[in-house]
This record gives structure tokens, C-alpha cells and sequence, in this order.
């Protein structure tokens, strides 16, 4: 007589069957609707978020919110969406005090006032950390100080007033506590990255040793007119 | 189309099997049972009507925990699907890259979900297959003993929600299924153990 079933067979195999069956076609279904983009620091990643209270020259203190800037329907080569380069700095790193100058004619060439740059605006924001080095000793009112470039404050043994560049027009969010910094895994000051319209990481300088945020710029962000150089 | 449906719509395919099923596994399960019975013979008894209910509520968290990671990778790519100004904001709760990933191995609370329903439903499934089997015993004490474990995490995803000031409603489906799977398994347990285990009622 032909046997038309197996008598050593197990129900537990049959049901392991279906219930993987059932979880494949989930994991089907994902993989068919969506192209998720991992959220990170690397270039092609989701910028994380980047939380605490800004500095913005008048009105105190106020919530940041990074996700305002950004523009989910942006695409590739549209030149009004608007950019964003992110510093990460602290106000007693003699670093971050000499490029102090490149971030003001930077954002000064790229905010969109300038009419030789024919590109997207670029907005630029400077988080401000606490390293943990003895003397890196900073405060509100330092931050204030570094960023409106005034006097009576000390900024990496020099007055904050004295800094190279002129006073910068920018937002300056406030991470002493380093929250920002750990988040993104900044491994120094000052760290840079520059950000697509829609949230994406576009370069940054721990990727890019040697490249400084301003040939990143001329070379990313979208331009109306190819044939520019530059500013 | 499913996906142009309103999302709390959406929500409802998920919520009521589940709520359904979480009926099923109660005591007062009966109530909707004994009409059913007609036609469903399987729930006319009290195990075929637990079983019944596990394996629903089990559906339902698997295909709502799909639908959250769903919308985990919807909101990665910068899109949105329940987003809201109110508390109920599943695309804040899901979309947040801080909380929308288990703390040890980052992998996102939706895959876990399903993975978590998907055992359920395989433990219930291979049970109601062929209970009278010597392993179903084990199979129903691993089934209590995980749906309880669950309860942990569900504890730490509303500590997230709290935190955040918003609720996900897809997730709370998920959590309610989780609580129905354990009342299910529980009360299949016991009833293995009180020798009622094969009555015709």
C-alpha cells in the first residue's frame, strides 16, 4: 500500500512552517514598500537629533529643534532647499577660537545674502560643548560672549571679545553637558558636518581629514549654475 | 488601498481581532462564544475557545508589530504616516531614533514584536494542533512565562512614551495583544493542569 503521509511526522514542524512562513512575508512586504535609512553620523545617514536651548543673539534661551530645518520632499540638485552646516566646538579650544574666523566669512558667503553665491542657503548652527580638560571651564554667558564676540568673558585664555572673525549671526545651542556631542560621537573639537535639505548627512570633516567645511560646501551643495567656481 | 486608508482607520484592522481575542481568553469569553459555536465548532469548548483567541490576538500582534517597523522605515526615509500636533503621535514615538530601538542590540522594537508574536503564535498553534501531546505542557509554561517577560518591556516603552509626552497606538495594540497572549497562555496552563483539559464543554 503507498503511503501517502509520513507517520514519524511532528504537527510542530507543520506549525514552525507556517508561523516562519507568516513572519517572511512581513519581512517581505517591508522590504518591497521601503528603503529605511539608518539613522547616524556617516555620510548617507539620518542626522540624529540634536536637542538643548539656543543662543540667537536676542530672546534668551530657547528650545532648538534640528527637525525644522529639514524638507522631506527635497531632492537631489534642487537649489532652494536649504542646507545645513553643523559645528561642534567649545569656546575654550584654541581651535575652535582660530576657526571662529572661517565660520564667519563661511556663513556670511553661504547664508544667501551674498549675491555672488549662486547656491542653496546654507544655515549654519554651532553646538557648544564642555570638554573635559582642565581650564575648559564655559558657561551661558561665555557662549553669548564667543558668539556676539564680547568683551568680559574669557574664551581659551584670551578674551572672548578678542576672537578672530567678526560676531557671528548664527544659532549657538548650549551642550555643556555634552549630550549633543555623545550623541552624534563627535571625537573632538571642532568637528563639522555639512547636512542635505532632508536630513541627510551629506560630509563630514571625521570622514573627510584634510577637507575643510568650505571646499565641502562649494563641492555638495546644489549650485543654480554649474559653471561657477566659486565665491 | 491600505496605505491611502486614514492611519486610526488602519489601526482598527489591528485593534479589534485583537480586542476580540482578548475577549475570547477571558472568563466572559463565553458570552460571544456560545452564539459562534454554530458555526465555529473548534470554540465550543473552553480550550478550543482559549486557543482560538491566543491565535488571534497572536495574528494581530504580529501584523501590528509589522506595521510598526513599517512605519519605522517610512519615517527613516523622511516620510510620515501617523503623524500628529496631539499626544497621539505614533510617527514621534516610532520615528524617534533615541527610544525606537531595544538598548543592547539596537534592533528596532518592531522586528522584536514580531519576532516576539511570531514564537506565540507557534507555541499556541502547535499546541491547539495537537494537544494532547506530552510536549504542550512545556509549550503553554513557556508560552505564560514569555508573554509575562513581555510585560517588562511594555513597562519600559510607556516609560519611553512618558517621557516623550506622546502615545503610539500602534504600539499600544501591541501591548495589549501581549497582555491578552499572557491571559490566554495562563489560563491555558491552568486549565491543562485541572484534568478539565479534554471536556466536551
Amino acid at each position: 500500500m503507498k503511503h501517502i503521509y509520513d507517520d514519524e511526522a511532528d504537527i510542530r514542524t507543520k506549525a514552525a512552517i507556517r508561523v516562519m512562513s507568516l513572519f517572511f512575508v512581513g519581512l517581505i512586504i517591508i522590504a518591497a514598500t521601503t528603503s529605511p535609512i539608518a539613522t547616524g553620523t556617516k555620510a548617507g545617514e539620518r542626522a540624529p537629533a540634536l536637542e538643548g536651548k539656543f543662543y540667537n543673539g536676542s530672546g534668551g534661551w530657547t528650545t532648538f529643534n534640528l527637525e525644522s530645518y529639514w524638507d522631506s520632499n527635497w531632492k537631489e540638485g534642487d537649489a532652494s532647499g536649504q542646507w545645513v552646516a553643523l559645528e561642534f566646538m567649545d569656546t575654550d579650544c584654541p581651535y575652535c577660537v582660530r576657526s571662529a574666523e572661517d565660520m564667519s566669512v563661511n556663513s556670511a558667503d553661504f547664508d544667501g545674502s551674498n549675491p555672488q553665491w549662486d547656491g542653496a542657503v546654507v544655515n549654519f548652527i554651532a553646538s557648544v560643548t564642555e570638554l573635559d580638560i582642565s581650564g575648559h571651564d564655559s558657561s551661558r554667558a561665555e557662549i553669548e560672549a564667543f558668539r556676539d564676540k564680547t568683551t568680559g568673558q574669557s574664551c581659551a585664555s584670551s578674551d572672548c571679545g578678542s576672537r578672530p572673525g567678526s560676531a557671528h549671526a548664527f544659532p549657538y545651542i548650549d551642550d555643556l553637558d555634552q549630550d549633543n556631542m555623545k550623541k552624534w560621537k563627535v571625537g573632538g573639537t571642532p568637528s563639522y558636518y555639512l547636512i542635505q535639505p532632508d536630513g541627510i548627512i551629506a560630509w563630514s570633516s571625521s570622514e573627510n581629514p584634510g577637507e575643510d567645511l568650505r571646499d565641502a560646501i562649494l563641492g555638495l551643495v546644489t549650485r543654480e549654475s554649474a559653471q561657477t567656481d566659486g565665491v | 488601498m491600505v496605505f491611502e486608508m486614514d492611519s486610526n482607520i488602519q489601526l482598527m484592522l489591528y485593534l479589534v481581532p485583537t480586542l476580540i481575542g482578548f475577549f475570547l481568553v477571558l472568563p466572559i469569553g463565553k458570552i460571544l462564544a456560545n452564539p459562534l459555536s454554530q458555526r465555529f465548532p473548534s470554540i465550543a469548548t473552553e480550550r478550543g475557545r482559549l486557543f482560538f483567541g491566543l491565535i488571534l490576538t497572536g495574528v494581530a500582534g504580529f501584523a501590528v508589530s509589522i506595521q510598526t517597523l513599517w512605519i519605522s522605515s517610512k519615517v527613516s526615509e523622511g516620510g510620515n504616516f501617523c503623524a500628529s500636533n496631539t499626544v497621539f503621535s505614533c510617527d514621534d514615538v516610532i520615528g524617534n531614533a533615541n527610544y525606537n530601538v531595544d538598548p543592547f542590540f539596537g534592533l528596532p522594537w518592531g522586528g522584536i514584536g514580531a519576532t516576539a508574536f511570531c514564537v506565540f503564535l507557534y507555541l499556541a498553534y502547535s499546541s491547539s494542533l495537537e494537544p494532547n501531546s506530552e510536549w504542550v505542557d512545556n509549550y503553554l509554561k513557556l508560552g505564560t512565562a514569555l508573554t509575562f517577560g513581555g510585560f517588562f518591556v511594555i513597562a519600559l516603552l510607556i516609560s519611553y512614551e512618558v517621557e516623550m509626552e506622546k502615545i503610539c497606538q500602534y504600539c499600544t495594540t501591541a501591548h495589549i495583544a501581549n497582555v491578552a497572549a499572557f491571559v490566554g497562555f495562563y489560563r491555558l496552563m491552568k486549565l491543562n493542569d485541572s484534568g478539565e483539559w479534554n471536556q466536551d464543554s
